[in-house]
C-alpha cells in the first residue's frame, strides 16, 4: 500500500501561504535591535514547518531554500546575530521568494530560479559574514543553546554517570512543565502525519522527555505497517505556551487524542529549571529520554557533534515493568510525578478533541479555529435561504388575510417562522463574513516598501481591522484600497523636509479605518499630507474643456473631477501635487460593489477617502416603489430623500427636460414610467412622488407613483439568468410571488441622458440647440 | 514511491555496505541473518520493510540489522523495526546492529524507542573498535 501524498498538497499550500502571511506580519513587527523572542520564534516556526512540509512532499528546492532561512533565523533566535534592518529586509525578501516558489510549485509554472539563488546566496552570505566577523562569537552558540541541547559534548564523556543517577526521579527539577498525553489513532500515518516531526518540534520548544507506550503494538505478524500503534507521554519543560504546543499537533488534530496539562506552575520546588539543567547535564541526561535539539544540530553551520546515541536502560526497565494489559495511559505512568504535583490541583486540563481548538484560539496569531468550506457550498446555502425568505414572505402575506379560529395560531407560527428565517439568514451571511484585516494585512509591507523607495517617512495606522464584511466584497475592495493608499503616499504625504517646513512632523500618517455605519460598512483612507490643490484641478479641467470657463463649482464638485476617466492621466503627466491616478477605476470598482466613494480634502491638512459599501452582495436594503402596476426596488444606499413636489418648484427646460429645485440645486427629473414604458397612475408631477437618488456623484429625482415600503430583498442576478439591462442591477421575488426589478441609479441616469440626447434628433427639429438639452441633465446634476 | 523496494527486501550477507562505517562489527557472528535496512524507511516503505523483516523473525540465530545506509526514517518505519526487535527479544532471540545511522538514532531517541531498540551508543562502539 502506498499513500498518495498529492492529496495533501492543497492543504500544505494553503497552510503555507497563511503561515507566510503571519511570518511577514511578525517580521514587520520586529523591532530592530530589541526584537521580541516570541516573534522570532513565530517566524522561525513558519520557516521550519514549511521546510518540513516541503521536504515531506519532495519539493526539494523549497526545502533547501527554507533551510537557509531557518539557519539564519536560528542564529537570530539563539542571539548569535542581532536583528538589523538589513536582515529584516532580507527576510522579507525570503518571504516573497518562498511565496513565489510555493505558488509556482502549486501551479506547476516555471520560476525565476535566478532570484531564488540570489536571495539564497544573500542569506548564506549573511550567515557566513557573521561567522567570519565574530569567530569569538561562534563558539558561544552551543553554550547559548545548551539548555535545549542538553550540552551534547560532555554527555558521552560522563557516560557511566547517568546510569548511576538514573534511579533518582526527576521530581526536583519538575518546576513548571507540560504533561502531554499524545495517543494517535491508527490512521495517523495515513493522514500524512509523522509523530517524529512533532517530537522534533516540541524538542525545539523546550526540554522534552519522551516516554513511549508500546502496549498497543501487536505481534509482528499482525502489524499493519501503515497504522500507528504507539502512544506517548511527554513532558515539556520551559516557558512554552499552550498555543505553541497545539500548533505542533495542529495537523494531527482529529487523528489523535491529545491531553495537555500544565503541572507545577506554582510549586516552590525549583523555579530555575533552565539553570539547573544547564549546569547539571548528567542529571538531565538521566531522565528517561532527553530530547535534544537534533534538528538544530543538523542544520547548524557549525556542525555540532552528533548527540549521544541511546540512553541508559532505565526506560527499558520501566517499560518492561509495566504490564501491557493493565495500561491506564492517562495517569498511571507518571504516578510519582502526578503525586508531586498534586498540590497544584488547579492545573488546567485541555483535551484537544477536534473542535476544542475553537475555544483555545483567543488571541492566537492569525490562527482561528476554522474549517475550510468551498465558497460554492456557502453560495448554495445562501441561495436556498434566499428562497426560504421568499416563501416565508409569501406565507405571511397569505396568513394575514386568513380568517377563522386557527388563523391567529397560524399567524403566531408565521411570526415565529419569520424570526427564525431572519436569524438563519443572518447566520448564513455571517459565515461569509471575514474581518477586513485580511485586506489590511497587506498594507504594512506595501507602505514600508513604497515609503522606502520614495524616501518618505510614513506611519501607517490601522483601526477597525476586525470589522467584518462579505468575502466577495472583501476580495474586490483590495485593489481600490491599494490604489488609494499608494496615492496617499505618493501624492499626499510630502517629503520630510517639506513637512517640517510646513510645521508638521517629518513622518506622515496614513490611516486606514473600517467601521459599520448603519447597514453599511465604511472604509476610510486618510492622510495628513498636502491635500488636493483645487485651483490646479479646476484649471486643468477648464483647460481640457470638462468644465465651462465661467462655471462655479463647489468643493465637492471639484473633488469629483479627479474621478473622471482620463483626468487622472493628465494629472500624472503634468506631475501636479494632486492625485488622480486611475481614480476612475477606483470609483468604478466601488460602484460595482454597490458602494460609493466620497472625498474630503483640505489644502495643507490632508485628504480623506471614504468608501461606503454594502455588507453583502446577496441582500440589499431596498425601498419598493410603485410605478403603474409594477413594483421596483431602489437600493436605500442611493436614496437621499423622497418628497412630493409642488407645482411651483418645477421648471421645464427646453424640450422634455424637467428640473426641480432641491435645496438650492436644480435636479433633473427622470420619469420611471417613461424609461420603462409602463402605464402610470399619475402623470402630473405633483400627483406622484419624487425619490431623490444619487448615483455616480450625480443626483436626480425619480418620479414614481407611490412608495410601498422598505424591506431587505434577496438579489437574483439578471446577468446570470437573462442578460444585462441598463439601469437594472438585478431582480428579486416579492412576497406575493411577483418579480421586482432592482434599480441601478447610476445606470438610470446614464440611460436617461442617452434618451435626452436622442430625443432632439428624433422628436424635434433643430429649433432648439441640442447641446443645451444635452447639457441640462448632466450639467445640473454634476 | 516504492522505487527502492528491491534494495530494501534483499537479504544480504555482504559486508561491503557496512565497511565504510568505522564501528563495523567483526565477523564472528554467524551470518545466518543479516538484513540491510534500506535508505528510505518512511511510511511508504514500511510495508516492504515489514515483509523483509518477517522472513527473519523465526531465524534461530543472531539476526543482524545493517542500518549503515539508512538515510531517512519516520515513525512508521521505526515502529516496524521496534516491533521486530521486541518480538525477537520476547522469543529470546538476539538482534544485533551493524553500522550507524544518525537519522535512525535521532528518531529513536525522539520517539522514546532507543532503549527498546538497544542501539549501540557511540561510546560503546568506540570501545568495540578499539579492542
Amino acid at each position: 500500500m502506498t499513500i498518495d501524498l498529492t492529496q495533501f498538497h492543497d492543504a500544505f499550500f494553503e497552510e503555507s501561504f497563511e503561515a507566510l502571511d503571519s511570518m511577514e506580519a511578525a517580521l514587520l513587527k520586529l523591532d530592530i535591535g530589541a526584537p521580541e523572542p516570541e516573534l522570532i520564534n513565530t517566524i522561525f516556526r513558519v520557516a521550519h514547518s514549511i521546510k518540513g512540509g516541503s521536504a515531506t512532499f519532495g519539493f526539494s528546492d523549497i526545502a533547501s531554500f527554507t533551510h537557509s532561512c531557518e539557519t539564519l533565523l536560528d542564529e537570530l533566535r539563539s542571539g548569535g546575530m542581532q536583528v538589523s534592518l538589513d536582515i529584516s529586509d532580507l527576510l522579507l525578501k525570503t518571504v516573497d521568494v518562498m511565496r513565489a516558489m510555493l505558488r509556482s510549485t502549486q501551479s506547476k509554472q516555471p520560476l525565476d530560479m535566478q532570484r531564488v539563488s540570489d536571495i539564497q546566496f544573500d542569506v548564506e552570505l549573511m550567515i557566513a559574514q557573521k561567522n567570519a566577523a565574530g569567530p569569538g562569537n561562534a563558539p558561544a552558540k552551543p553554550a547559548a543553546v545548551a539548555p535545549v541541547a542538553v550540552a551534547p559534548p560532555p554527555a558521552p564523556a560522563r557516560a557511566p554517570e547517568p546510569v548511576s543517577v538514573a534511579a533518582t526521579p526527576m521530581v526536583a527539577a519538575v518546576a513548571k512543565h507540560w504533561e502531554i498525553s499524545f495517543r494517535p489513532y491508527r490512521e495517523l500515518f495515513a493522514r500524512g502525519n509523522d509523530p517524529l516531526r512533532m517530537m522534533r518540534e516540541l524538542a525545539e520548544l523546550g526540554e522534552l522527555k519522551v516516554e513511549v507506550d508500546t502496549s498497543a503494538l501487536p505481534a509482528f505478524a499482525a502489524l499493519d505497517a501503515q497504522s500507528c500503534y504507539l502512544a506517548w507521554k511527554l513532558e515539556l519543560a520551559g516557558d512554552v505556551t499552550e498555543d505553541a504546543i497545539k500548533q505542533v499537533f495542529e495537523w494531527a488534530e482529529g487523528d489523535c487524542d491529545l491531553d495537555l496539562r500544565l503541572v507545577g506552575a506554582e510549586t516552590t520546588a525549583a523555579p530555575v529549571v533552565a539553570a539547573a539543567t544547564a549546569s547539571a547535564p548528567a542529571e538531565v541526561a538521566a531522565s528517561n529520554i532527553v530530547a535534544d535539539a537534533i534538528l538544530s544540530g543538523n542544520t547548524s553551520p557549525l556542525g555540532i557533534p552528533s548527540p549521544p546515541l541511546g540512553v541508559p536502560s532505565l526506560t527499558a526497565q520501566s517499560l518492561a515493568a509495566r504490564s501491557p494489559a493493565a495500561e491506564e495511559p492517562k495517569h498511571e505512568p507518571s504516578a510519582p510525578a502526578a503525586a508531586a504535583a498534586a498540590p497544584t490541583a488547579a492545573a488546567p486540563t485541555l483535551t484537544a478533541v477536534p473542535s476544542a481548538k475553537q475555544d483555545a484560539s483567543i488571541g492566537a496569531v492569525g490562527d482561528s479555529g476554522s474549517i475550510r468550506v468551498s465558497v460554492e457550498k456557502i453560495d448554495e446555502l445562501m441561495n436556498t435561504v434566499g428562497e426560504l425568505v421568499i416563501t416565508q414572505a409569501m406565507l405571511s402575506q397569505l396568513g394575514a388575510v386568513l380568517e377563522g379560529t386557527n388563523a391567529e395560531k397560524l399567524r403566531a407560527g408565521l411570526a415565529q417562522l419569520e424570526r427564525n428565517t431572519r436569524e438563519l439568514q443572518e447566520s448564513v451571511m455571517r459565515v461569509r463574513m471575514l474581518p477586513i484585516s485580511f485586506v489590511f494585512s497587506r498594507f504594512p509591507r506595501m507602505v514600508r516598501d513604497i515609503a522606502q523607495r520614495l524616501g518618505k517617512q510614513i506611519d501607517l495606522k490601522l483601526t477597525g481591522e476586525q470589522t467584518e464584511l462579505d468575502k466577495t466584497v472583501l476580495e474586490k475592495i483590495g485593489d481600490p484600497l491599494v490604489h488609494l493608499v499608494r496615492n496617499s503616499i505618493d501624492h499626499g504625504i510630502e517629503m520630510p523636509d517639506v513637512r517640517i517646513a510646513a510645521g508638521k512632523g517629518a513622518a506622515g500618517t496614513v490611516h486606514l479605518d473600517a467601521c459599520h455605519r448603519g447597514g453599511n460598512i465604511a472604509v476610510e483612507v486618510s492622510d495628513d499630507g498636502g491635500g488636493l490643490d483645487k485651483d490646479r484641478i479646476l484649471a486643468k479641467a477648464r483647460q481640457r474643456g470638462l468644465v465651462g470657463q465661467n462655471d462655479v463649482l463647489t468643493d465637492e464638485q471639484i473633488h469629483d473631477l479627479i474621478f473622471l476617466p482620463g483626468f487622472s492621466t493628465a494629472e500624472k503627466t503634468t506631475d501636479l501635487s494632486g492625485r488622480g491616478v486611475g481614480m476612475d477605476v477606483v470609483r468604478r470598482n466601488v460602484k460595482e460593489l454597490g458602494g460609493k466613494i466620497e472625498l474630503r480634502s483640505e489644502r495643507g491638512k490632508g485628504s480623506r477617502f471614504i468608501i461606503t459599501l454594502p455588507l453583502t452582495l446577496a441582500i440589499v436594503d431596498g425601498q419598493s416603489v410603485a410605478v403603474g402596476s409594477e413594483t421596483y426596488i431602489i437600493p436605500l444606499i442611493s436614496i437621499v430623500e423622497s418628497m412630493r413636489l409642488k407645482e411651483t418648484s418645477i421648471s421645464r427646460l427646453s424640450g422634455h427636460n424637467e428640473v426641480f429645485s432641491f435645496r438650492g440645486d436644480y435636479l433633473p427629473i427622470i420619469r420611471l414610467h417613461e424609461l420603462f414604458g409602463v402605464e402610470p397612475r399619475a402623470r402630473a408631477l405633483h400627483e406622484g412622488l419624487v425619490v431623490i437618488a444619487e448615483g455616480d456623484g450625480r443626483r436626480v429625482g425619480l418620479f414614481v407613483d407611490d412608495l410601498l415600503g422598505q424591506q431587505q430583498v434577496v438579489i437574483k442576478s439578471l446577468e446570470a439568468n437573462y442578460g444585462h439591462v441598463e439601469g437594472v442591477s438585478g431582480a428579486t421575488i416579492l412576497g406575493d410571488g411577483s418579480v421586482a426589478l432592482i434599480l441601478d441609479v447610476a445606470g438610470i441616469i446614464h440611460a436617461a441622458s442617452m434618451r435626452a440626447t436622442e430625443r432632439p434628433a428624433t422628436e424635434r427639429s433643430a429649433k432648439e440647440p441640442p447641446a443645451g438639452a444635452r447639457e441640462a441633465p448632466v450639467g445640473a446634476a454634476a | 514511491m516504492n522505487k527502492r523496494k528491491q534494495g530494501a527486501a534483499t537479504r544480504t550477507t555482504r559486508r561491503g555496505r557496512a565497511a565504510k562505517t568505522p564501528g563495523a562489527e567483526t565477523e564472528h557472528k554467524s551470518a545466518s541473518g543479516t538484513f540491510a535496512v534500506a535508505a528510505e524507511c518512511t511510511v511508504a516503505d514500511a510495508g516492504t520493510l515489514k515483509s523483509g523483516l518477517a522472513k527473519l523473525l523465526d531465524d534461530t540465530g543472531v539476526v543482524t540489522l545493517d542500518i549503515g545506509s539508512v538515510q531517512r526514517i519516520d515513525t512508521a518505519g521505526l515502529q516496524v523495526i521496534a516491533t521486530f526487535v521486541r518480538e525477537r527479544e520476547s522469543l529470546g532471540r538476539q538482534v544485533e546492529w551493524r553500522g550507524a545511522a544518525p537519522s535512525l538514532a535521532a528518531a529513536a531517541k525522539l520517539l522514546g524507542l532507543s532503549s527498546l531498540l538497544k542501539l549501540p551508543t557511540p561510546a560503546a562502539r568506540a570501545v568495540e573498535t578499539a579492542s
